[in-house]
């Protein structure tokens, strides 16, 4: 195969993984904290012997939108959703993650957990825990939770050391390599989950450009096909 | 071709989504029904190229990484512990529960049962039971010579009878409240069994333990906000359409690869 050839199997593989990035955005458009995604093309460029060098593309890198998604009012006491900068911390048997999504709720041991049945922690690492039986639970902009105006503890509000090098997992659960420290910026709301980040239009026309390029790349490969052909059906006359 | 699976999870995601929704519109006007809601999870990530790998050329350590998604699943429909609004009835045995206790009732099983609808009745021992004929626990029975009955808030009953001037105490209605009561498992007819999630009952009397109290001659509505429901509806019809969007331009690249010759 000639270098044209596998230029454009470079741009299609690349193509396909975008769409298969906006096929997920699409289909966590209604998970909430969820954070959209876009791929980076970057160039990749191969020396060849004895002729000029073969650029290709490359779709190699990811990066993560952490735009603020729209808050909904849900009313339940343990939804909680981030105005700004920060995760809440949840510990999973694999080690603590990062998570944005707040739908919380207590568990028969009164641990406040994940709808996954993880443990939500506060800053320090601990458990947050909710007394059974507690009526009214408050919860302030910094995360203090409060019954009947007594304070039991506290969401964690941190962000991770890094925000590029976050490692996505499943459950809406972001995996912290270089660590986390306290979040100052972001302020916790009760009652209200935040959805995800997801632009659909965007997405939409995105996908229909990512559609098209691969169509295109489709008939190139056709077209250079096609010229192979005509170029050794001519010699050979 | 993944995208068509992704998007296929998104479709049946949505699909969860409407079904829920229409089940909370036709509980519009159940006595006590709370909403639920349909809430969702991303699936795992394939690695197709670790963050933090070391090109080897040139050293050079990748900043981020491939990673790639293979969509949604549902993580939970939990229910909107909310208070619905208490609408007056007037009915003596109408009792609506102000707070987040359930009454406790037993089942022609044997099986304790809870539940929020408090529109009860009076069978023909004059047993005090629920709309569909299970006795609340305790049992409390209203002689048949009885004249009225009142329900003070803490769930104590009494009775005036025509050839006495000072009421006679029946009986006392129990709250049970749970550590989760979103853990509870729903059984249909306005009724939840406990579960692992939910955690042991705690029965007490009404007003102890932040249970909340009862309220003679008022029914709890239905927790389901209308307007909510339509926005989401309109919300989960269009997510659905778009996902069947990716699956028909997914089809078309696949249709593109294979015209090529």
């Amino acid at each position: 195969m000639e270098n044209s050839g596998y230029t454009t199997i470079t741009r299609q593989s690349g193509l396909m993984k975008e769409m298969r990035v906006v096929a997920n955005n699409i289909a966590n458009a209604a998970t909430s904290g969820f954070r959209q995604e876009g791929v980076i093309f970057s160039e990749y460029v191969k020396s060849v012997d004895g002729a000029s060098s073969l650029s290709m593309g490359q779709a190699d890198a990811r990066q993560t939108s952490f735009a603020q998604g729209a808050l909904t009012q849900t009313g339940g006491q343990f939804d909680f959703a981030i105005e700004g900068d920060g995760f809440f911390l949840v510990e999973t048997p694999l080690g603590e993650r990062l998570t944005r999504a707040g739908a919380f709720s207590p568990n028969a041991d009164g641990d406040l957990v994940t709808p996954d049945g993880y443990r939500v922690l506060d800053a320090g690492g601990a458990p947050v825990f909710i007394p059974p039986g507690a009526a009214d639970i408050a919860v302030s902009a910094d995360g203090t939770i409060s019954t009947n105006g007594d304070p039991v503890g506290q969401l964690g509000l941190v962000q991770p050391r890094n925000p590029q090098g976050l490692v996505r997992e499943d459950g809406v659960m972001f995996r912290a390599d270089e660590g986390y420290e306290a979040a100052e910026q972001g302020r916790i709301l009760q009652s209200f989950v935040e959805n995800s980040n997801v632009n659909p239009i965007l997405q939409l026309t995105r996908m229909i450009e990512v559609q098209r390029a691969y169509e295109l790349g489709a008939s190139f490969v056709e077209a250079e096909d096609e010229r192979v052909r005509q170029a050794m059906r001519t010699m050979s006359q | 071709m993944r995208a068509l699976k992704i998007a296929a999870t998104g479709m049946s995601a949505q699909q969860m989504r409407v079904e829920t929704i229409s089940n909370n519109l036709s509980n519009m006007s159940t006595t006590g029904y709370n909403a639920r809601r349909a809430e969702f999870a991303d699936l795992h990530y394939q690695q197709m190229s670790r963050p933090g790998t070391v090109n080897a050329t040139d050293g050079t350590v990748l900043p981020t990484g491939v990673q790639l998604g293979l969509g949604v699943r549902p993580s939970a429909v939990s229910v909107q512990l909310q208070q619905g609004s208490l609408s007056a009835t007037g009915g003596d045995l109408d009792l609506a529960i102000e707070g987040t206790g359930f009454l406790e009732v037993t089942l022609p099983s044997g099986q304790t049962a809870y539940t929020r609808d408090g529109g009860l009745k009076r069978d023909a021992e004059g047993l005090i039971v629920t709309s569909d004929g299970y006795p609340v626990e305790p049992e409390i029975v209203i002689p048949d010579d009885a004249r009225s009955i009142s329900i003070n808030t803490s769930g104590e009953v009494f009775a005036y009878f025509s050839d006495a001037t000072d009421a006679e105490l029946l009986g006392q209605f129990n709250l049970a409240g749970f550590t989760n009561a979103k853990g509870l498992e729903a059984l249909g007819g306005n009724l939840f069994a406990e579960t692992e999630a939910s955690g042991a009952a705690i029965v007490s009397t009404p007003g102890e333990d932040g249970l909340g109290t009862v309220r003679q001659g008022y029914l709890e509505s239905s927790s389901v906000d209308a307007v909510r429901e339509i926005t989401e509806l309109i919300e989960a019809q269009r997510g659905y359409e778009m996902n069947a969007k990716v699956i028909s331009a997914a089809d078309q690249m696949m249709g593109a690869t294979t015209q090529i010759r």
